[in-house]
């Protein structure tokens, strides 16, 4: 049964709202993340960050609690896997303290620059990121620390990602799942490659940057750092993910490399930003 | 001071709070790495209750709300899917679909679905292909999965709009009818 007809006001009403909305479409994409469309984003930001970081302390033992159950049976299993790691580490924690040391020493040998070296600002998540077709987060930190837009995002582990806005109280991080996200990686062998984000949930795939060297020979399970090039937007040696698959095309001069973040990004409650820009 | 002033400000308040709930817990909601979108479930609400013109307003709005904490795509992308989403269930409702005890989730289910692949397809064809870049199956899971969360979610949330919307233009419009009584009645169960 019908309720009542639409009026004529009803399409007008409709035509200009979206009239508004495509107008907004295109200032936005013509100012391309600056201007007065970015400015009410960071303002709207620092407006609500209080109440997000509230509702975000208020509401997380109740997300906390619908996250395990609904994960209840892959957090069943991954307890097992885990108990059974932690018997291994145990018996590995020994030579692993004396391979650290020599491992710190051939690092200080080296002056890298980023063991220890760069500062960092630890943020707090009040945002893991709402949007199915967004893979981004949001911290507690903003311009008043220092955070500015470009900076590499670790926790431990290894890279989450880099910041993509900032406001004064707030910075939305783009994780390394992202489509538009890139980093340069070191391969074996001397080769870099690049790992481009695929989307939520799925892993990173590796473009081999040509070289003159011979194609790498990458195994599953070989972790992969950042290279760290010249006016890369990384520092070198960070840890990105660990190689899934390697396989070769017939016919294919590189392989085909699939890489699975090392960094837990479902599970993120702090993380830090490290104050440093490309060169 | 009109009288639709005060369920307007509700209704305000009842998206803000979407928004902060959605961010907080959107998260910690996902089922295979899908979230559910509170904010295009109000827009649907607004358009089952409100009819056309709610529907556009609230999808307008709770789009351009969405628009604001994303950084991806541009700002009124959301609002322009939700508001055309809003204003769809809001046209069907008032033209072509009977009562059903069934409504509400129905809506919601079909809403949301076709929410989330018009986004993609406006995004896609306003330059944001990255939208698109995780493949046909993603974009299927997340249509699917969100479609469910919202079909779910719908009855609780359509009863908190409709307590929000009480004294509203839309709500008096829709509400107007002896059909629609029933369907306050069932939504307020």
């Amino acid at each position: 049964m019908a309720v009542s007809r639409r009026s004529p006001r009803s399409r007008y009403v409709v035509a200009v709202l979206v009239l508004a909305a495509v107008t907004l479409v295109t200032i936005d994409a013509r100012a391309s993340g600056t201007g007065v469309t970015s400015d009410l984003r960071s303002k709207v930001h620092d407006v609500f960050s209080p109440l997000q970081r509230a509702t975000h302390a208020a509401l997380q033992p109740i997300g906390n609690f619908l996250t395990g159950a609904l994960d209840y049976g892959s957090l069943r299993h991954e307890n097992q896997v885990l108990r059974s790691e932690l018997v291994q580490l145990q018996t590995q924690s020994i030579t692993s303290a004396a391979e650290r040391a020599a491992a710190e020493q051939v690092l200080a040998e080296e002056h890298l620059s980023f063991v220890g070296g760069i500062h960092s600002v630890a943020g707090e998540v009040i945002d893991n990121g709402f949007s199915n077709f967004e893979n981004s987060l949001t911290l507690d930190k903003g311009t008043s620390s220092g955070v500015a837009v470009g900076q590499p995002v670790v926790a431990s582990g290894g890279l989450v990602g880099t910041v993509r806005s900032v406001s004064a109280t707030t910075a939305t991080v783009m994780l390394l799942t992202d489509p538009t996200f890139a980093v340069g990686v070191t391969l074996p062998g001397g080769n870099v490659g690049t790992a481009r984000g695929s989307g939520r949930g799925q892993p990173m795939r590796v473009t081999v940057v040509s070289t003159n060297r011979a194609a790498p020979a990458v195994a599953a399970g070989q972790p992969l750092v950042t290279s760290g090039l010249r006016l890369e937007s990384f520092p070198p040696n960070i840890p990105v993910g660990r190689v899934q698959q390697a396989t070769r095309a017939p016919g294919s001069a590189e392989p085909d490399i699939t890489v699975t973040p090392l960094v837990d990004l479902n599970n993120l409650t702090y993380v830090r930003v490290l104050l440093w820009s490309a060169q | 001071m009109t009288p639709h002033l005060i369920p307007r400000l509700r209704i305000a308040l009842v998206l803000c709070a979407g928004i902060l709930v959605q961010s907080a817990l959107g998260a910690d909601l996902r089922v295979a790495q899908v979230a559910p979108d509170l904010m295009v479930l109000l827009a649907i609400c607004a358009g089952l209750f409100g009819g056309t013109e709610a529907g556009a307003w609230v999808g307008f709005w709770s789009g351009l709300l969405a628009d604001l904490f994303l950084t991806a795509t541009p700002l009124g992308l959301s609002a322009l899917t939700y508001c055309l989403v809003g204003a769809a269930v809001g046209a069907l409702r008032t033209n072509l679909v009977a009562e059903s005890r069934l409504l509400t989730p129905l809506a919601a289910l079909i809403g949301t679905a076709a929410a989330v692949v018009l986004f993609v397809g406006l995004g896609d064809v306003l330059g944001q292909s990255q939208l698109a870049a995780s493949g046909r199956t993603w974009l299927v899971k997340v249509a699917v999965l969100e479609a469910c969360w919202s079909a779910v979610l719908s009855l609780p949330v359509a009863w908190l709009y409709r307590r929000a919307a009480r004294g509203s233009a839309g709500a008096e419009r829709v509400g107007s009818s002896p059909a629609s009584s029933a369907l306050q009645g069932m939504a307020l169960r």
